[in-house]
């Protein structure tokens, strides 16, 4: 019993991490910008895809591989944010909400016409298990752990500890002012999709990995982002890997304790029940961003 | 010279009668399958195994309906494996571009939507790969389908892992599609009753990858066996993740996943004894020579190999071909009908289908191939055997239901 408590905790941390992953992605853009950025999935597989590529036709190891889909999925997402969002920016919301399906549509066209139906798994090194008693972790799944956790802290660190994170976190409160003060948002809200982007690129090279790649993959990774969103707070980083945490965790406690037929139900009632009781979210202070 | 040019208009007239009574002619087929999103890995191989039947057929001259001969031409839509966009692209192939013939449906909740209202209209629907049992089971003249419902490899499964002495069955399926449920279900329901005890049911959803949590549930009631099924991009993990967690018990499924899709996901060495529990789907190394040549085609053609799946949409084209030209007609819809119900086998045919009556279909234009036992050895799918299953019980049976 206790094995399989220990056991269900680490298969909620691995799955959390890669929720909160996700969520940190459309949670800065959304806490910046305001926008639903539902094409965030597609181009963290476009990004997947891209690494899988490297490394099949330029032999590359995972590592640089991941780095350089990381710097093409930046350069997507500003790509973006300067031809599909920024001409809606000043809009009513529903025009935002219109590209950012029309983005969705597009992006996971190309990569069924770039890459094909199958599903794909990026190689990796990593095939053993940790063993201690009966409690299995592969060494992937801690790989993937460790990955979360880096790049949640180069994440934190970057928003709080350079000059670009300053100028994010003084547009995410007051734009007007941010404006006034010197900022220049357009910088700004490119970078936030840049930013936003390779960590998305970086949770589908982890996803490839220990999962797959293949169409209709992103729609359901979307949805629990959003979910993690709400839960945690909408535009809250601390909320992200929270909320992140607590849907992976209750998954897989929901699974064991009663069904897993009724997993995505009790994960969202979950959701349901902390709207109601703190609708600001787990992490978000009221009244502030 | 009178007479020269009497001649030469009588020639030319008789010219024009001889092309008018064998006109070359087209005849349009709606084909409606996912070629994108999660079910396009079993629509997009499907729309090529139709391809390759139309061009070998439009090769060899085409249909001869009458005194006409008919060139096949595809009109293909994508309904993304969603029964709305199924329902909106049936509504569109029989009245925007007029088609009387539709194909494909490799995912029940397209196959069953358009299935459900199907009767109504002047078509007739040639199902490939869906499996849910309504499809067929709802009995409607105009639908004719080559895959057997889950449930009649099922019942026969859930026998055969009894058989094999295993008492205790922990199981995980997919929970949301008919194929898989009905399959498990009557899998579960004949394994009850031979005797077996089953420890818990758990299932996975849509898109799911990760079944570590179900798994760790499973371990921890400790049965002699597990079942898992689903389609094969998430019953690889499936299998592959119970390794992981340290179940060696013998693992029993049913995917009707190609060696290949597993190998992308699982190692040849996790999957070493593992059993597939499946319809005789396309298998190159036990279908005989006409099989070989298909698989070289669809390489050569495609630069893939050719899925499992990817044989009940061949044949259903050389079924229509055949049906066609025994009827002589391709506009009276009821004569084609009839041709179909009384079908006999076409040569054609990839798979080896238990005729019912001697002919391909029975009353409900329900089409049987036999089930057999798979084992995974030295990185592939290897025969064992039959499993026992009565096709013309089930065809009896499937008379006697509605869905």
């Amino acid at each position: 019993m206790l094995v399989e408590f220990f056991q269900q905790i680490f298969n909620g941390l691995v799955t959390g991490s890669i929720y909160t992953l996700i969520a940190l992605g459309l949670t800065i853009i959304f806490g910046i910008l305001g926008i639903a950025h539902f094409a965030h999935g597609s181009v963290a597989m476009s990004g997947g895809y891209l690494a899988y590529f490297l490394m099949k036709l330029l032999g590359l190891p995972l590592l640089p591989a991941a780095v350089l889909a990381m710097a093409a999925g930046a350069a997507l997402g500003a790509l973006l944010e300067r031809v599909a969002y920024r001409p809606v920016r000043d809009a009513p919301p529903i025009n935002a909400f219109i590209v950012a399906l029309g983005l969705t549509l597009i992006i996971e066209k190309l990569n069924l016409l770039l890459f094909g139906f199958n599903q794909i798994i990026i190689p990796n090194d990593f095939s053993g298990i940790v063993q201690i008693g009966q409690l299995a972790m592969p060494t992937l799944r801690l790989f993937v752990l460790a990955s979360s956790v880096v790049l949640v802290v180069m994440l934190t660190w970057i928003i709080q500890k350079t000059w670009m994170g300053m100028a994010i976190r003084a547009v995410a409160q007051n734009r007007s002012a941010a404006v006034l003060m010197g900022i220049n948002v357009n910088k700004v809200s490119m970078f936030v999709f840049a930013l936003s982007s390779a960590l998305g690129v970086a949770a589908g090279i982890l996803i490839g990995a220990l999962f797959a790649i293949a169409p209709g993959v992103s729609e359901g990774l979307v949805i629990k982002g959003f979910a993690v969103l709400i839960l945690g707070g909408l535009g809250s980083i601390p909320g992200a890997i929270v909320g992140g945490i607590v849907l992976g965790l209750s998954e897989a406690f929901s699974s064991s304790l009663i069904s897993s037929g009724y997993k995505d139900v009790i994960s969202f009632l979950l959701m349901i029940a902390v709207l109601i009781i703190r609708p600001e979210g787990l992490m978000r202070k009221t009244g502030k961003s | 010279m009178k007479f020269a040019l009497v001649a030469a208009a009588t020639l030319m007239t008789a010219m024009m009668a001889t092309h008018t009574e064998a006109a070359e002619k087209t005849l349009k087929i709606g084909y409606s399958d996912a070629l994108t999103g999660a079910g396009a890995v079993y629509g997009i191989p499907q729309k090529q195994a139709v391809e390759l039947a139309i061009g070998q057929i439009n090769a060899a001259g085409g249909v001869k309906v009458g005194k006409d001969d008919y060139k096949l031409e595809l009109v293909v839509y994508d309904d993304k494996g969603d029964s709305t966009e199924a329902s909106n692209v049936a509504r569109k192939l029989i009245d925007r571009d007029g088609v009387k013939y539709l194909m494909g449906y490799c995912c029940s909740a397209t196959g069953g939507a358009v299935a459900s209202f199907i009767g109504r209209e002047d078509v007739i629907m040639l199902v490939g790969t869906a499996g849910a049992r309504a499809i067929t089971a709802a009995g409607n003249p105009n639908v004719f389908r080559t895959r057997p419902p889950g449930d009649y490899t099922g019942a026969a499964a859930g026998r055969f892992i009894y058989q094999q002495g295993y008492k205790r069955l922990g199981v995980l399926t997919t929970r949301d599609v008919a194929l898989f449920t009905q399959y498990r279900d009557a899998m579960l329901d004949a394994y009850k009753k031979a005797g077996g005890t089953v420890v818990a049911v758990e299932t996975f959803g849509g898109q799911d990858r990760d079944m570590s949590a179900q798994l760790t549930k499973i371990r921890s009631l400790k049965p002699d066996a597990l079942f898992i099924s689903g389609y094969v991009e998430q019953a690889a993990f499936a299998h592959r993740q119970a390794r992981e967690l340290g179940i060696n018990v013998p693992r029993f499924g049913f995917s009707g996943g190609s060696a290949e899709q597993f190998l992308r996901v699982i190692s040849s060495k996790q999957m070493d004894g593992a059993w597939d529990l499946l319809a005789v789907e396309f298998n190159a190394d036990i279908l005989g020579p006409k099989a070989k040549a298909y698989d070289a085609l669809y390489r050569k053609t495609y630069k893939a190999p050719p899925t499992p799946n990817s044989a009940y949409a061949y044949d259903q084209v050389w079924v229509l071909k055949h049906a066609l030209e025994k009827a002589g007609t391709v506009d009276d819809l009821e004569t084609v009908e009839k041709a179909l119900h009384q079908l006999p086998i076409p040569q054609e045919a990839l798979l080896k289908y238990i005729p019912i009556d001697g002919k391909m279909f029975d009353a409900k234009g329900q089409a049987y191939i036999s089930n057999g036992a798979f084992k995974w050895v030295d990185g592939k799918w290897v025969y064992q055997q039959e499993l026992p299953s009565d096709a013309a019980a089930y065809s009896k049976y499937l008379q006697s239901v509605k869905n």
